[in-house]
């Protein structure tokens, strides 16, 4: 398993479009894809687990990757982020 | 029956009159009942069928809205739509309720969105809060499937009916389009709304952000929507109605009066002579674009041919639709854009690519993807080709940036005649071959474009788009998304004049093309050739015929120089003076 903290750099936070991307971008990993925030956990697999984490600008978002294209996952998710999460879905 | 009146955000102009039609809230319908055991898989199945058919429903809605009208904003909002009903929260969890608390399917969804919802709630920052709006009207959908009741009914013929809703969604927008409402009302809203670029171009008036209209109004009460003044009048009473039917038929006059325009010249004072053609979407726009006294077809945007299907369009397919639009405008030009498909069209047509680029605007789009996938490129000009038989046919190429691109194009159509001649199938061989101008580079390579082809057409959306690197699609930039940015002026300018000065023939078919507000200034730097939505064509026209070019130069030379965005804002006004 991998783990990278990120911070939410754009300025509407995690919204829908946003989490559009991510619940996409993770749909092409075979591995399982995480986002914590705290205790709160959700699968990038459901859009709305993350919606529902309510990310802001500023919050450290831990991504964890578990499988066997995690490496690639990972930087592709650190990536995206790092983009501020382009919103073009 | 009180009469009363309610304010809002007129959005699009216009009065109309006629009975509310209120867009349910399913929520509010739901009704409990116990589902006996052995009914429950049957219930579980009743459940499933519902979020497939709204699956299907949003797919099909996304592939309606190729380009086009609507703007890319929607399918970006279909996409969320589409992933919130496939979340398992939504389309999975309700399932367990139906066997857990055996009851009916709509009460277990209704169960879960309130879930759902209640934990959006606690969700401190207001605008992530917000988005609970999105569960609720992907929830609703299926709700209403469930309930045998699609959004909201085709309005009868007779009577004209306004539609009074507290938000709707875009896919409730695009369905919308289909039908014929009055006029739109909503509770929220802006002046960049769903709802308020639907009315526009579908011409009708709209009055949004009117807080409670929804709460106030009841199904099939009399109201005047006045979308000019911002103002509602529910209830009028004989007086008031007398008196708006009066503007009314002020306006429907003015429209009439319009209408005798229809085959009179596009001709300024100064006696330039204007061509004004229609872009339209589909074969069956064609009857309106014609009753607007369009002298061509400046942009028949083909992507429709991937509506509501699975596979590609095949030869024959094309070729029917696009000789049924050749013969329709009886040897007026018909210009068939090729396709111009993005990234988001490819994976679902064709199996294994599913790369999804990161950058879509600049990525494997339009002629580009076109030349990548050279049969199904050559089908498409076969088809254009043997329809140029039938009409005065013209193919246009979306999105060129090179003489490369130019080059494998003519190659590919020169190609696609040596196939037709082999079978001996006929085609005019003369037919004129011209680019998109959208990109920048395009701009500025003009001299060398015009010599390899017959024609130009400068499409405003993306050249905005490309020059400012401004996504409109995107809320967080779309406020930067200038068309009266000073660079974007001065691209118009060199374009134009470059073409003009080696006389080839140059059209703007961009949204510019059908504003009012820009007709003069275009007109002023030298265009001749607009193509636009049918509904503009008459107002256009009226503007070129009360407008005298030479009058113009002073402003327009000025308007090509000037550098403060402010300044060139005061200039157009006193164009449109």
């Amino acid at each position: 398993m991998q783990t990278r903290e990120i911070v939410v750099i754009n300025p509407l936070g995690l919204h829908a479009r946003a989490c559009a991307r991510i619940v996409e971008l993770a749909s092409r990993f075979r591995c399982r894809v995480s986002l914590v925030i705290g205790k709160r956990r959700a699968s990038a697999e459901s859009i709305l687990a993350i919606m529902m984490l309510a990310a802001t600008v500023g919050t450290t978002v831990r991504i964890e990757t578990d499988g066997p294209d995690e490496s690639a996952a990972m930087s592709a998710m650190v990536a995206l982020f790092a983009g501020g999460l382009d919103v073009r879905v | 029956m009180v009469s009363f009146a309610l304010h809002g955000v007129g959005v699009s102009g216009g009065i109309a009159i006629g009975r509310a039609q209120l867009v349910s809230h399913a929520t509010l319908e739901v009704a409990h009942y116990v589902v006996p055991p052995r009914q429950i898989p049957a219930e579980v199945e009743r459940f499933s069928t519902a979020v497939k058919e709204v699956q299907r429903e949003l797919e099909a809605l996304h592939l309606a809205m190729t380009s086009g009208d609507v703007p890319g904003e929607f399918g970006a909002f279909l996409d969320v739509h589409w992933m919130i009903l496939n979340d398992p929260t939504l389309s999975d969890a309700p399932k367990k309720i139906i066997a857990e608390q055996r009851c009916n399917a709509e009460w277990a969804l209704t169960q879960q969105m309130g879930v759902l919802v209640e934990q959006f709630d606690q969700i401190e920052d207001p605008y992530l809060r917000e988005r609970k709006a999105d569960v609720v009207q992907v929830g609703e959908r299926v709700l209403k499937r469930l309930m045998g009741k699609r959004g909201a009914t085709a309005a009868n013929a007779e009577e004209q009916t306004i539609l009074v809703a507290h938000d709707l969604s875009p896919a409730d927008v695009i369905q919308f389009k289909h039908h014929h409402f009055a006029a739109f009302l909503t509770d929220l809203g802006g002046v960049t709304s769903h709802t308020a670029i639907v009315a526009r171009s579908l011409n009708v008036p709209a009055v949004v952000a009117t807080h409670n209209a929804r709460q106030m109004i009841r199904d099939g009460e009399m109201l005047i929507v006045d979308g000019g003044n911002h103002v509602v009048i529910v209830n009028p009473d004989r007086a008031v109605l007398a008196e708006y039917r009066l503007k009314q038929n002020e306006l429907e006059i003015a429209r009439q009066k319009l209408k005798r325009l229809r085959t009179k010249p596009a001709e300024t004072i100064d006696g330039e002579l204007v061509e004004l053609e229609a872009n339209i979407e589909l074969p069956d726009d064609l009857p309106q674009a014609l009753e607007n006294g369009a002298m061509g077809v400046g942009l028949f945007r083909s992507e429709f041919l991937f509506l509501n299907r699975d596979g590609l369009p095949s030869e024959e397919e094309q070729f029917e639709a696009y000789r049924k639009v050749a013969e329709g405008m009886e040897g007026k030009p018909v210009t068939i854009r090729t396709f111009d498909l993005g990234a988001d069209k490819q994976h679902e047509l064709l199996e294994g690519l599913t790369r999804v680029a990161p950058n879509p605007a600049l990525g494997l789009r339009a002629v580009r993807f076109c030349l990548a996938e050279p049969k199904l490129f050559l089908t498409q000009l076969r088809a254009i080709l043997r329809a140029s038989h039938y009409g005065k046919v013209r193919i246009l190429i979306p999105m060129i940036a090179s003489l490369g691109e130019i080059d494998q194009t003519l190659a590919m159509i020169e190609h696609a005649k040596e196939s037709l001649r082999e079978q001996g199938a006929p085609f005019d061989p003369g037919v004129a071959i011209g680019g998109m101008i959208e990109i920048p580079a395009a701009v500025l390579s003009i001299s060398a474009f015009v010599r390899k082809l017959d024609f130009l057409s400068i499409g405003t959306n993306d050249l905005i788009q490309y020059t400012l690197a401004v996504d409109r699609s995107d809320e967080t930039v779309s406020h930067l998304y200038d068309p009266m940015h000073p660079a974007v002026i001065k691209l118009l300018a060199l374009a134009i004049g470059s073409a003009n000065r080696m006389k080839s023939p140059i059209a703007v078919c961009g949204e510019m093309a059908g504003e009012l507000a820009m007709t003069r200034l275009l007109l002023g730097l030298g265009l001749r050739n607009f193509s636009m939505h049918p509904s503009h064509l008459l107002t256009v026209k009226q503007r070129v015929l009360q407008t005298e070019v030479k009058a113009l130069m002073p402003v327009v030379d000025r308007m090509k120089r000037v550098d403060d965005p402010a300044k060139l804002i005061s200039l157009l006004d006193r164009l449109n003076a």
